[in-house]
């Protein structure tokens, strides 16, 4: 039983970081459209990624320190929205990780039969 | 939507100030929108049942706040905090030691007279106080050199492996050594600036004991450039810190270093009266500064004749790697 519930857990976090590994190409794939945090979501779980808000938002942060997000308050609905789109160097980077995870996809294909 | 504003409020006290405001408006903001979201979803009135929901997918204030923070926020990191704890186990039974002298030194002052708790309470006192001062020092030089040493990573392919230094390498530092440095510079800074009272001699006469302040009205003309000199200390040790090691500009830094040591102290020696006793006083300085010039000229021999590792292999010729 203990057994079983440390191989959950352990399937859990290596699921969790595999996801973790795609999460800022995906980001930066779905920020050429501006967006506010809570629309990403929904535009990322749309398409079969679901996020935890608690993850996606401070991502979005640390993005933007890193210069890879431009990032501007907006009142929209009698509500301030801090929005989101992809900077140029941001551009840059999701090509050469697309690139990147392009080739990891098909050697895995391969590895896995 | 109390519960949000609490949440939030609650997640900033955990933030750095500079980032706290606009990261509390955006999470106010997205919380907001993700309750009103699901109470749209479900059909029913934003509600303190929805909040909860979502504050609790949303993690413990204080892990949320950590995942906005920009640094670890930490004053002494795993790298540290072994030397960090070694000094405080050399210092406090250090300083119970000394404690425990000035018991014994204090009772033997009253003979005849039967045993006093007196002395035992001034020498706990300044053993607390002085245990304080030292601690707090000690730990402002730790959190120092900490933020000193983060390194910026080594981009992939520009590390060169040939720059690794010998297994017998003369040039590695001890972390331990160098922070025990910073802080003795710290301390005899501090001492000669803020308390020149304590810079004193304790005379014995017969059962008697007398502390005489050591520094004459004529030493303050030299403390700028003490000031200069310890600064200066400090700073290269900080960069040697941050290097790792020795390099050879931080080598002639610490020649140059030695040489300016043995000439503020020949300043003092050949300079009108700076001390209480001045004549010993400059006696110990002379010595002082004769060592300094050995030391210096060791110093400069060593650098004319060796070349201190660390430098690129490629740069010498191969067959005489220069040790």
């Amino acid at each position: 039983m203990v057994m079983g519930e440390t191989q959950l857990s352990l399937k859990e976090n290596l699921s969790l970081e595999l996801r973790r590994g795609v999460l800022v190409l995906a980001v930066l794939t779905q920020l050429h459209d501006e967006a506010y945090g809570y629309s990403l979501k929904k535009r990322l779980a749309e398409n079969g990624l679901d996020i935890d808000e608690g993850t996606l938002y401070p991502l979005l942060r640390r993005l933007e320190g890193q210069g890879l997000l431009d990032s501007a308050w907006r009142v929209e609905e009698s509500r301030p929205r801090r929005y989101y789109r992809i900077s140029a160097a941001g551009k840059r980077l999701e090509k050469d990780l697309a690139a990147e995870w392009t080739s990891l996809a098909r050697v895995l294909h391969g590895l896995l039969g | 939507m109390d519960l949000i504003d609490r949440y939030v409020h609650e997640v900033g006290q955990h933030l750095p100030w500079n980032v706290r405001a606009d990261v509390e408006a955006e999470l106010r903001s997205l919380l907001t929108e993700s309750v009103e979201e699901r109470a749209r979803a479900a059909g029913r009135p934003a509600d303190a049942g929805l909040a909860t929901e979502v504050l609790r997918a949303f993690g413990v204030p204080k892990d949320a706040a950590s995942r906005y923070a920009p640094d670890p926020q930490y004053l002494i990191g795993p790298r540290l905090y072994p030397v960090y704890r070694t000094v405080l186990r050399i210092m406090v039974p250090a300083f119970a030691a000394v404690t425990l002298t000035l018991i014994i030194v204090g009772q033997f002052q009253r003979p005849g007279e039967p045993p006093s708790i007196a002395p035992f309470i001034r020498a706990a006192n300044g053993f607390f106080s002085g245990l304080l001062f030292n601690l707090g020092l000690v730990t402002l030089i730790f959190a120092l050199v900490e933020r000193v040493m983060r390194r910026q990573p080594v981009a992939a392919g520009t590390w060169d492996p040939s720059t690794l230094p010998a297994v017998n390498d003369p040039d590695r530092i001890s972390y331990f050594g160098r922070v025990v440095l910073l802080y003795l510079i710290a301390a005899v800074a501090l001492l000669f600036n803020v308390y020149p009272q304590w810079v004193s001699v304790v005379v014995f006469h017969n059962t008697d004991v007398q502390v005489y302040a050591l520094l004459g009205p004529g030493f303050g003309r030299y403390l700028p450039v003490l000031n200069a000199w310890w600064a200066a200390a400090f700073l290269l040790n900080l960069v040697v810190l941050r290097q790792g090691r020795w390099r050879r500009p931080t080598r002639w830094a610490e020649f140059a270093l030695e040489v300016a040591n043995a000439v503020i102290l020949a300043v003092i020696v050949v300079g009108p009266p700076a001390f209480a006793y001045d004549v010993i006083v400059k006696v110990v300085l002379q010595v002082f500064a004769v060592i300094s010039v050995i030391k210096a000229g060791m110093q400069l021999f060593r650098l004319l004749r060796r070349r201190p590792a660390g430098e690129p292999w490629h740069t010498g010729s191969p067959a005489s790697p220069g040790r």
